[in-house]
């Protein structure tokens, strides 16, 4: 991915790899490139909707019915997708308006994740916190751009055998993510540029926190325009 | 669930397409956008790091903005020096009960600035207090400033401290944190692109 990706760059501005340019030219060519990349996610963005748009919907009213009935949401994920959790968990435990739903981000404690980090490992750093927090009527909410981060498959694994709802945010073709069976819903954003797949699964949890808003009875923000179905990604809950 | 399936699929239908807007109004800033990178570009060029910081939602993308520039995801890119100062829960909460929380970040950056550094405050609406005084500070300083916020811009927009003020055109908090994350990911990637012609940005060379 990474070569594919210093590849591309190269690609986009060959100028660079060529000898000096004027400060004019190299200008000209970073807001082309910044036009370029806003539409490529405004595109994205909208396959992503026509795509997942039920998908989404079903799984904002599965989140929506365990915090009905007193669940708690857990997030975790690394690096940038560690900020998308703990994101996730602010919107639903303390949002500006709507109701606030108990939520916890896993990487927001220092003192546990790094003692299990040094202590056991830091592929269990986020599955030990699921088995000592999470219950059967609870949600585990893991983002990962590769799909492949270790510590989200075991935290998925565990959360499954408690019997939570497992939602999961992924790029590229979903890696371990798309091999889980136990994954209850699985959103694969369909691209091979971190930053893209991060901006638009964005979108997708601040869509589900909205939806999970609606289905508990909260005001929607706006009113709803009609639309057409489309197409369901959700697995079935067994 | 009371709310009827077609009726939650309709309201994502809807929820997707509003942001449609925004994003294409990003285009528009291209030339704000380019310009803030070459200046970026320029203080890391001389040595200087990245301050970054912001409230609630926003200070978990100043956590994403410096792990983006610490520990770049296209290998080859050089990790430039940043750190998001809203990530110490200590110092915030200390800060907070003794001063107010309006100097929480100013307190900080008081404590880290260098002149040859950037400060990089986000506010969605751009009306937190706490992120205004925090780039007060690092222009009086002799930081770079810039400020990402959204609606109109707010007072953070409109202070003679920001020299690169980049607004969401969106009233949407959700919107205006996702165009956001485009913004800065361009911020790196850009940044990267002056400095490899490092002929533009004058003669010291980074380290």
């Amino acid at each position: 991915m990474s070569e594919r990706e210093s590849a591309g760059v190269r690609g986009l501005y060959p100028f660079l790899y060529a000898g000096p340019a004027e400060l004019s030219e190299v200008l000209a060519e970073v807001s082309r490139s910044t036009v370029e990349k806003a539409h490529e996610i405004v595109r994205l963005r909208r396959t992503v909707g026509e795509s997942m748009a039920g998908a989404v919907a079903a799984c904002a009213a599965a989140m929506a019915e365990r915090f009905a009935a007193g669940g708690r949401l857990f997030t975790f994920g690394n690096g940038g997708s560690s900020t998308d959790a703990q994101e996730v968990a602010t919107a639903f435990s303390a949002p500006a308006q709507g109701r606030p739903l108990a939520a916890l981000c896993l990487t927001s404690d220092v003192a546990v994740v790094t003692a299990l980090s040094n202590d056991v490992g830091f592929d269990v750093v986020f599955a030990r916190q699921v088995a000592a927090l999470g219950g059967a009527g609870d949600i585990a909410f893991g983002l990962s751009t590769s799909g492949g981060s270790a510590n989200v498959v075991k935290a998925f694994e565990e959360a499954a055998r408690r019997g939570m709802l497992t939602v999961a945010l992924a790029g590229y073709q979903g890696g371990r993510l798309a091999e889980l069976p136990e994954l209850d819903h699985l959103f694969v954003i369909p691209s091979t540029s971190v930053h893209r797949i991060q901006e638009a699964q964005t979108t997708v949890y601040h869509v589900l926190w909205a939806l999970t808003q609606h289905a508990l009875g909260a005001r929607p923000r706006r009113s709803t325009a009609p639309g057409s179905p489309a197409a369901t990604r959700t697995r079935e809950h067994p | 669930m009371s709310v009827p399936m077609e009726t939650m699929e309709s309201a994502a239908i809807e929820a997707f397409a509003r942001r449609e807007r925004a994003g294409n109004a990003l285009a528009a800033d291209a030339d704000k956008v380019a310009h803030a990178c070459l200046d970026m570009a320029s203080r890391f060029h001389r040595g200087g790091k990245l301050i970054t910081f912001g409230n609630g939602q926003s200070g978990t993308d100043a956590a994403h903005i410096a792990v983006e520039f610490m520990h770049p995801v296209i290998i080859g890119k050089r990790a430039l020096p940043a750190m998001a100062v809203s990530n110490d829960p200590a110092s915030i909460t200390g800060v907070a009960a003794r001063e107010g929380y309006d100097e929480v970040f100013a307190y900080q950056v008081s404590q880290w600035a260098g002149p040859d550094d950037i400060a990089l405050g986000i506010s969605p609406d751009g009306q937190c207090a706490d992120v205004l005084r925090g780039l007060e500070v690092a222009g009086e300083f002799g930081l770079l400033t810039v400020a990402l916020t959204g609606s109109y811009g707010g007072m953070i927009a409109e202070s003679p401290a920001v020299a690169h003020s980049l607004i969401a055109q969106s009233s949407d908090p959700a919107v205006v944190k996702e165009i956001h994350v485009t913004i800065y990911h361009l911020l790196w990637e850009l940044c990267h692109v002056f400095l490899e012609q490092p002929a533009l940005l004058g003669p010291e060379v980074i380290r």
